[in-house]
């Protein structure tokens, strides 16, 4: 056991993170954060992507310890009080989901993607969210959703 | 793990309740206690609806809500509907075979109009049916608000760990979990071929399971290349059953002499594969006892079957048993039977305490069903202008739905035939019905081309129904069909009284080939929420996709990163019309867009290269 500083969704905190710990599995059974969800273990699925110091990164094979004096975002922190971020209002306007089981992970891999691109094109909403799958098929809708949310978010 | 013969008796019986009962559904097996058959219930300001299926994302929870809201007259707001709860909701079938729309739909309207005291509102006066409400669950989905099974906790469960031999058969030779029993607060269960540990942490399970020594003797796993030779030589052929829901041998006219005497015969085999469901979330379940009563919470497509299974495997009364089934991430028919239910529940009467099981994606791979690989013998034969005037479809292992062919062909045999298969295989997204599409479409696309005609209009020349007619005439003036030798391709069918038609283009792509474009024209019949069919109808295709290129399991199948399943770049521009109907009744439409891609795939390959692709994946 170790005890990491960091910030997690605004909140400065203190964890007790066991060695070798993933940083999904603290998110979710420590933090009872589990909007993160587990899909395959090994960062092939990306429905595990959280926000840490900015970057998407699959918390399913991140070392816990690595998230120490760092920022860490998951999509319970993503809206600001009951307005949603762009990006989750676009994912709601288009239905940009089935199952929605990789919708916060979808949603935060292109948050970071916006957060460095404002303006991508369709092909490199594709290229950049290539590492995420949604297994119900709505690949069509999430490219839309994400690139009415730059719009929105350039419009400011 | 459960066995075939409870899964049988309850697809009969909910298949011969809905036959005779028609909208007004309760089915229950024979051995239950208290069955609730209530449908909508008044709580206060807003009304409970029941049904014991569930959403797992095809958007089951908002139609339901819809369905109730249009004859209530109250908004879709004022509907709160409680789903696959064995203690709390009527057993009205699995959710499975595209059945909500035709028959859970019927009912919950027929329910609403009685507590509003009249008959169903006729779809001409519809507010709330036929407009595309946005899914209930949106909200929560976006913010991450949203509860999976796997998300379930319970402070007190302990975490349960399943030791696995290495071969998918094998018997235990010998046990050795000396070390593993003396290690503080594990639980080490063995029954039969069952191996578990339960301890208070992940982590201890997991420490304590590497503690133990177990021998199995493997046997080899069967090479599936061989199964199609074996299933020629040794399956067994269908007899007519009308009672079922697929009947398994369909026969019009006479198919043997047909095929003697007509003037040009062929005959194509095809083959498709075992595949792996991959939802994105993998099953998980937390079973506590209470005395002799076992409560479970899941997320599986069919609670009240989930829980006959439990209750025989653990041996006892179905009424002790009390199954409650959260939204899973994804289904797709992967998640119908009782499996990781059973390894939680025997862990926990063991231990004497709550225990959660969630299975890693390797178990998922290894150890849940697959959809059944199929082998697909298609003969037909003409008259000399190219008129199929006798058909025979076999098909292997596999299975029946989706056999028998649209097209008005005088003499048919349409024979499912039974076969042993090596490996662990069930349900999946229109079963059957991908393997069968693709054989008989493939096949009619190579006798367009034998008799030197446009495959579109060839199928048009075998098609009496109009509601095909015209999704096929839609589609190829959206499509702007170029007719032959332009590297499209086409493919039709009557899915589940649904009429789709599917226009593929290829390109090559160096040495490989590449989707160019789809299009997909369909009908079926009065669209409940517009919306949510789309979403449907493309996921169901971007699924197909995943399937004709590039899917297939292996009993060495371990990983995602070994099985490919479709993603962003793989997904070619996707064009959608759907026809809606008002007057006519509603076609499930869960399944259905899945069944096309690879036959349209495969002939737009034939235009292209000039080379027939008979077995799936075709990228393999």
């Amino acid at each position: 056991m170790a005890a990491i500083d960091w910030t997690v969704n605004g909140q400065r905190r203190r964890t007790d993170v066991a060695a070798g710990a993933m940083l999904l599995d603290v998110l979710r059974d420590e933090l009872k954060l589990t909007g993160a969800k587990p899909g395959c273990g090994e960062g092939a699925c990306g429905a595990c992507t959280v926000l840490l110091d900015g970057r998407a990164v699959k918390a399913c094979v991140t070392p816990a310890l690595s998230a120490r004096n760092k920022t860490v975002v998951t999509i319970e922190g993503l809206a600001r009080g009951e307005e949603l971020h762009p990006l989750q209002q676009a994912f709601l306007d288009v239905e940009a989901y089935q199952c929605g089981y990789c919708t916060p992970g979808m949603i935060l891999g292109a948050a970071a993607l916006l957060e460095r691109e404002p303006a991508p094109g369709e092909a490199r909403v594709r290229q950049a969210l290539e590492g995420h799958i949604c297994r119900c098929g709505t690949y069509p809708r999430i490219v839309e959703a994400v690139r009415r949310a730059a719009l929105e978010m350039r419009r400011g | 793990m459960a066995d075939a013969g409870l899964l049988r008796e309850y697809k009969r019986r909910e298949f011969l309740h809905l036959l005779n009962a028609g909208a007004t559904l309760t089915l229950a097996l024979p051995v239950q206690g208290a069955q609730t058959s209530t449908r909508i219930a008044r709580v206060g300001e807003v009304y409970e609806l029941y049904t014991g299926k569930i959403d797992m994302g095809q958007g089951l929870r908002t139609l339901l809500a819809q369905a109730a809201a249009e004859e209530l007259g109250v908004a879709v707001s004022a509907i709160r509907v409680i789903m696959g709860d064995t203690a709390r909701t009527p057993d009205d079938g699995g959710t499975w075979a595209s059945l909500t729309t035709p028959q859970t739909v019927p009912a919950v309207r027929e329910a609403a109009a009685r507590e509003r005291g009249g008959p169903p509102r006729p779809p001409a006066e519809w507010n709330v049916l036929g407009q595309s409400t946005p899914n209930t669950l949106g909200r929560d989905i976006v913010t991450g608000a949203q509860i999976y099974a796997g998300d379930l906790r319970r402070e007190d469960a302990l975490a349960g760990v399943i030791l696995r031999p290495a071969a998918l058969k094998a018997r235990f030779e010998s046990v050795n979990d000396e070390a593993a029993r003396k290690r503080p607060n594990v639980t080490v269960v063995r029954q039969g071929d069952f191996l578990g540990v339960a301890a208070p942490t992940l982590r201890e399970a997991r420490a304590a399971a590497r503690l133990i020594q177990a021998e199995w003797r493997p046997e080899p796993d069967p090479p599936i290349d061989q199964l199609a030779a074996e299933w020629e030589k040794s399956g067994v052929a269908p007899v007519e059953d009308l009672q079922t829901r697929y009947p398994p041998l369909v026969r019009r006219g006479d198919a043997e002499n047909a095929l003697k005497s007509a003037k040009n015969v062929q005959k194509t085999s095809f083959w498709l594969p075992f595949v792996a469901h991959t939802a994105l979330e993998t099953r998980s379940a937390i079973a506590e006892w209470q005395g002799d009563r076992l409560t479970v919470h899941c997320g599986k497509q069919a609670p009240f079957l989930v829980r006959a299974e439990v209750a025989k495997a653990l041996g006892i009364a179905e009424e002790q048993v009390h199954i409650v089934s959260h939204m899973p991430g994804g289904g797709f028919g992967g998640k119908q039977r009782a499996d990781v239910e059973i390894e939680a529940a025997r862990l926990a009467r063991a231990a004497g305490r709550a225990v959660r099981v969630h299975w890693s994606r390797e178990e998922e791979f290894r150890w849940a069903y697959a959809r059944p690989a199929g082998l697909m013998v298609v003969e037909s034969g003409a008259d000399e202008k190219g008129r199929i005037t006798a058909w025979r479809h076999r098909v292997y292992n596999a299975g029946a739905p989706g056999l028998p062919p649209p097209y008005a062909i005088e003499h048919q045999s349409n024979e499912a035939w039974r076969t042993r298969a090596p490996y662990r295989q069930g349900s999946y997204r229109s079963l059957a019905s991908v393997a069968n599409n693709f054989a008989r479409e493939c096949h009619m696309d190579e006798r367009a081309a034998e008799f030197k005609r446009d495959p579109l209009e060839y199928r048009l020349a075998h098609i009496e129904d109009t509601r095909l007619r015209e999704v096929l005439e839609r589609g190829a003036a959206r499509f702007k069909w170029p007719g032959p030798g332009k590297a499209c391709g086409v493919a039709c069918t009557i899915e589940k009284d649904g009429r789709l038609a599917i226009f593929a283009e290829a390109a090559r792509d160096g040495a490989r080939f590449r989707v160019k474009r789809l299009l997909m024209v369909a009908d079926f019949g009065a669209a409940l929420n517009p919306g949510n069919l789309k979403n449907q109808m493309m996921g169901g295709m971007i699924q197909g996709l995943g399937g004709a290129l590039f899917e297939e399991w292996t009993p060495a199948t371990r990983s995602l990163r070994q099985y490919r399943v479709p993603r962003f770049s793989d997904v070619p521009p996707i064009d959608l019309e759907l026809i809606d109907r008002r007057e006519i009744a509603s076609a499930g439409a869960g399944e259905a867009p899945i069944v096309l891609v690879a036959p349209a795939i495969a002939n737009a390959l034939f235009a292209l290269t000039g080379e027939r692709k008979r077995a799936l994946p075709l990228t393999r």
